[in-house]
């Protein structure tokens, strides 16, 4: 069990930066998920504190020892990789006893441990088959139990459910965050599916273009989005973003699910408590108990979950209401957003405002 | 567009992650991890150093000196002297002519016949694969057995050959006895050994054309004829260049049949380059002639050496 | 109903064939048939098909006009040794080649590539006189050492180690697995199929390599099969072709049973460097 510090980490391919001057801490114990979209870096931070990827500058530190040049067998760390990269000519109980009997333990008490998280793992019956005759899920614990004989002090995840099916990928997120609490080890988890992230990590790195946007928990990272690439990201639909007439170096944003919509009937009605949209609906999406509408406004385009209890037809004149509570405003030139006595202000300039 | 932008670094990372050793930019690992790939490469280096590289070196070396197996002590340097002398000799411009004869007539009716039988044998059903396999089978048995095999059909009085031609009505050949017929014999055994083998090239070139650009041809009403020589044959194009090259190669530096054969007999009229080298060198103790032919024949396979590695890399362009 | 255009060409395909096959199986079987012919038998024209009485002791006496047994033991031993040699240099070069990015790199492969297109009948003299001045003429060492190393076997290797994912080999450093031993326990393993392939074809093109053992040997005790065969025939008068052909099956039988076993493993092994 140890903390992953990573300070100052900078990445170059030939003299290309990938990662610059990345900080993050990753707390003992916790299970940390980097989440972005493809190519943001997630996995060569990854394969970095793996040992997989030399550092080009910065300190990294695993349990408070300077690592940046321990090899990747050294670093009593443990990975899964998306491919599992099983060796394919070494049957399961080899696969999973190699790293052990190159520590030097003995023939005995490697198959000592082996046994023991076959058992954990179900596996105890495919000991000795190669890797080719298992099924998917089976090469997934065999992976697993691969990293998990050697208790290392961090666990590395590398996308290691997107070769799963759906079916198969819920029954694992559930195992794997099981898993977690069992051993109390920190787990790095890298992945591009932000629901992913959401259901297992309980502190969720969000990164783009090589930098870290936000580190908090799911809960804060949905509610108190950093910036607006966060925002976008994280949920799904992602949040809307219009434009706003009086405050042209803002945005403003609304969650899908915080929106009400209703049939238009007229112009005038009731003094809101919020941001109104008028527009037109252009379609919609039926996903069993809820289902989402598209609504063009006059130059946006927003998406409002509503419940199937009382459907409204395509064509309709409708109008989208937010609570102004659940509004949030972003800087248009960087994305930040706008918290505090200056977000009050604009939060009281759009109510009743009808875009 | 943001997007892509930075894909590409991840992208151009996993390539070159591929190819390199991973502790690459710095040798964290020690002086070791810089050394490894040398050590590991040096045995086989060593060998072809030993064994290609020097040779090559010194036969260059030896062409320029008067020496014999006799008395390796004594090399006296001659400069161009067994060049002239090699030009000069009569015999050696038959042995050039038979060479390329031989060669020509070898490639053209090895490789010729192979595309047809390619042709007609490229099909899925078990029988064609049996075949392919017996045409090939020749290719993997000892240019012993297949000479002497051969010169047993051939023999003039008791032969198989003649037998069936005196069973067909036709008259006996003189096969290996006449100096008319005997390049033509060794001619006929290496076509036979070696057909097989090119064959198999050509099927596995075949195969490897998509069917779609077939279907297309047949869309747009393309004769078979047509199909053959638009598409197959072009496509066909580095299958054909590269036993070309292989061809001509082991032409060039055909022995074992010679030698077992016809001793370059009748009268000088089998006699081809690589046996020629070795007479002049182990028989007549003639060390500078042979090592001046081996310059030659060196110079010959260097140029189609080379001609192949442009060709391939010409490819590697096109893809 | 079967139209009988198609049935006659398929019948004459058919027999076309049968005729192909014969021209390449028929020799064959004409020397295991003269093989058990008596000698009077041999020469009579024009031939007997089926000897008249099977003489399996013509093998017997092939067997006894030289020393076989040592010819036999040479040729096993001098292939067998080259081609574990071969994979001892072929296995790093291959990896290091394959898997390391370094300087010179291209260079040192291209230099392999060339000595895969040299072959040794271009280049036997000077190693004849530099193995003379060494004193290794007349040893088995003469017929190993000068293919201790195979471009076509490095070549061949490095295509397998190339395909080997990444991930496997980062998943073995992981396991704290130094780089030797991801070579042998991991990679060499994952290229089996290939080494078979190489191994079939090293052996098979030693086995019955002539011209090499002719030009290194002169000496019957370190001599190999092919030139004890090719010298039953140098005896003055009458050729003894029955005992000929019957030497010539103790060469070719070997060969064409693991032929047998093992087609697709050998043709692939002929046919790779095409590709």
């Amino acid at each position: 069990m140890a903390e992953v510090t990573l300070k100052q980490i900078t990445k170059k391919y030939e003299n290309q930066a990938v990662i610059e001057n990345l900080n993050l801490s990753v707390p003992d114990g916790s299970f940390t998920v980097l989440v972005g979209p493809s190519g943001c870096g997630k996995s060569t931070t990854l394969r970095m504190i793996a040992g997989l990827e030399s550092i080009t500058e910065g300190e990294l530190q695993i349990g408070n020892e300077k690592v940046n040049h321990t090899p990747p067998g050294k670093r009593d760390v443990a990975m899964v990789f998306q491919n599992y990269a099983l060796y394919p000519t070494m049957s399961v109980f080899d696969n999973i006893g190699f790293g052990l009997r190159n520590r030097g333990l003995s023939r005995v008490e490697t198959k000592k441990q082996v046994e023991e998280i076959a058992e954990v793992v179900g596996l105890t019956d495919y000991l000795q088959r190669k890797p080719s005759h298992l099924s998917g899920g089976q090469r997934q614990r065999v992976a697993l139990a691969r990293a998990m004989v050697k208790k290392p002090k961090v666990f590395l995840m590398d996308e290691p459910l997107s070769n799963l099916d759906a079916k198969l990928r819920n029954q694992m997120r559930v195992e794997l965050t099981s898993l977690h609490k069992q051993m109390g080890t920190t787990f790095i988890y890298v992945t591009h599916d932000q629901v992913e992230a959401m259901t297992m990590g309980d502190q969720i790195v969000v990164m783009n273009q090589g930098e870290i946007q936000q580190v908090a928990s799911p809960i804060d990272l949905y509610s108190m989005p950093a910036n607006l690439f966060v925002a976008q990201f994280i949920g799904s639909p992602p949040m809307n973003v219009v434009s706003m007439y009086n405050q042209p170096s803002c945005v403003i944003g609304f969650r899908p699910e915080k929106a009400a919509i209703d049939v238009f009937e007229s112009l005038d009605t009731v003094a809101g408590k919020g941001l109104m949209l008028n527009g037109v609906l252009v379609s919609r999406e039926i996903l069993g108990s809820e289902l989402l509408y598209y609504v063009e406004t006059k130059d946006e385009r927003v998406v409002v979950k509503g419940s199937t209890e009382s459907i409204i037809e395509v064509g309709m004149n409708v109008r989208v209401s937010v609570d102004a509570k659940h509004l949030y405003f972003f800087d248009r030139a960087t994305g930040t957003r706008i918290i505090g006595e200056k977000r009050k202000a604009m939060a009281n300039s759009v109510i009743g405002g009808i875009a | 567009m943001q997007n892509e932008a930075v894909a590409k670094p991840e992208i151009e990372m996993l390539e070159s992650a591929h190819a390199q050793a991973w502790p690459q930019q710095k040798p964290a690992w020690g002086r070791w991890e810089t050394i490894r790939p040398y050590a590991y490469v040096t045995p086989a280096l060593l060998f072809f150093a030993l064994f290609f590289f020097y040779p090559i070196g010194y036969v260059m070396y030896l062409s320029f000196h008067d020496w014999s197996l006799l008395n390796l002590e004594a090399k006296e340097w001659v400069g161009f002297a067994n060049f002239t002398e090699l030009f000069q000799e009569q015999d050696f411009y038959q042995v050039v002519i038979n060479t390329g004869l031989f060669t020509v007539l070898t490639v053209a009716l090895g490789i010729g016949l192979a595309f047809l039988l390619a042709l007609w044998l490229n099909r899925k059903a078990k029988i064609y694969g049996i075949i392919q396999g017996t045409i090939f089978s020749p290719h993997i048995i000892s240019l012993v057995s297949v000479s002497m095999l051969w010169m047993w059909m051939m023999d003039p009085q008791y032969g198989l050959l003649n037998a069936v031609l005196e069973a067909l009505g036709l008259p006996a050949y003189t096969w290996l006895s006449d100096t008319k017929s005997a390049l033509l014999s060794l001619v006929l055994v290496s076509v036979w050994k070696v057909v097989g083998y090119n064959t198999i090239v050509f099927i596995a070139g075949l195969q490897s054309i998509p069917r779609d650009i077939y279907e297309a041809a047949e869309l747009d009403r393309s004769s078979r004829i047509k199909t053959l020589y638009k598409i197959t044959v072009p496509m066909l194009s580095p299958t054909i260049f590269f036993l070309l090259v292989i061809n001509t190669i082991s032409s060039f530096q055909v022995f074992d049949t010679i030698a077992i054969m016809t001793q370059g007999g009748p009268v000088s009229s089998t006699n081809m380059l690589v046996y020629y080298i070795y007479e002049q060198g182990m028989d007549f103790f003639n060390g500078g002639i042979a090592s001046a032919a081996s310059v030659i024949l060196l110079g010959l396979v260097g140029l189609l050496t080379l001609v192949h590695f442009a060709f391939m890399s010409r490819r590697v362009h096109y893809r | 109903m079967y139209p009988l255009r198609l049935y006659v060409f398929k019948t004459i395909e058919w027999l076309l064939l049968l005729a192909v096959a014969l021209l390449f199986v028929f020799p064959f079987l004409w020397m295991a048939l003269t093989a058990f012919k008596t000698l009077p038998e041999v020469f009579r024209f024009p031939p007997t098909f089926l000897p008249e009485s099977w003489q399996i002791q013509n093998f017997a006496v092939a067997w006894k006009s030289g020393p076989f047994l040592t010819y036999l033991v040479n040729s096993l031993f001098v292939a067998l040794s080259i081609l574990v040699l071969q994979l001892f240099t072929a296995v790093p070069a291959a990896y290091a080649f394959a898997r390391y990015k370094f300087k010179g790199r291209n260079v040192l492969f291209g230099l392999t590539l060339i000595a895969l297109m040299i072959p040794p009948q271009v280049i036997f003299l000077p190693i004849y006189v530099f193995m003379s001045e060494w004193n290794l003429v007349n040893t088995l060492w003469s017929l190993i050492l000068p293919y201790g190393a195979s471009a076509f076997g490095i070549f061949l290797l490095r295509q397998a180690f190339m395909q080997v994912p990444d991930e496997v080999i980062e998943a073995a450093r992981l396991d704290n697995a130094s780089e030797w031993k991801i070579m042998w326990k991991v990679m060499v393993p994952m290229a089996k199929p290939v080494l078979v392939t190489f191994g079939l074809f090293s052996f098979i093109y030693h086995w019955n390599d002539y011209f090499w053992p002719l030009i290194m040997t002169n000496n019957e005790q370190v001599r190999t099969l092919p030139i004890g065969v090719a010298m039953m025939k140098s005896s003055e008068g009458d050729t003894l072709w029955h005992v000929i052909m019957a030497g010539n099956m103790i060469l070719v039988v070997p060969i064409l049973i693991i032929f047998f076993f093992a087609q697709r493993h050998i043709i692939n092994a002929f046919v790779y460097q095409s590709k």
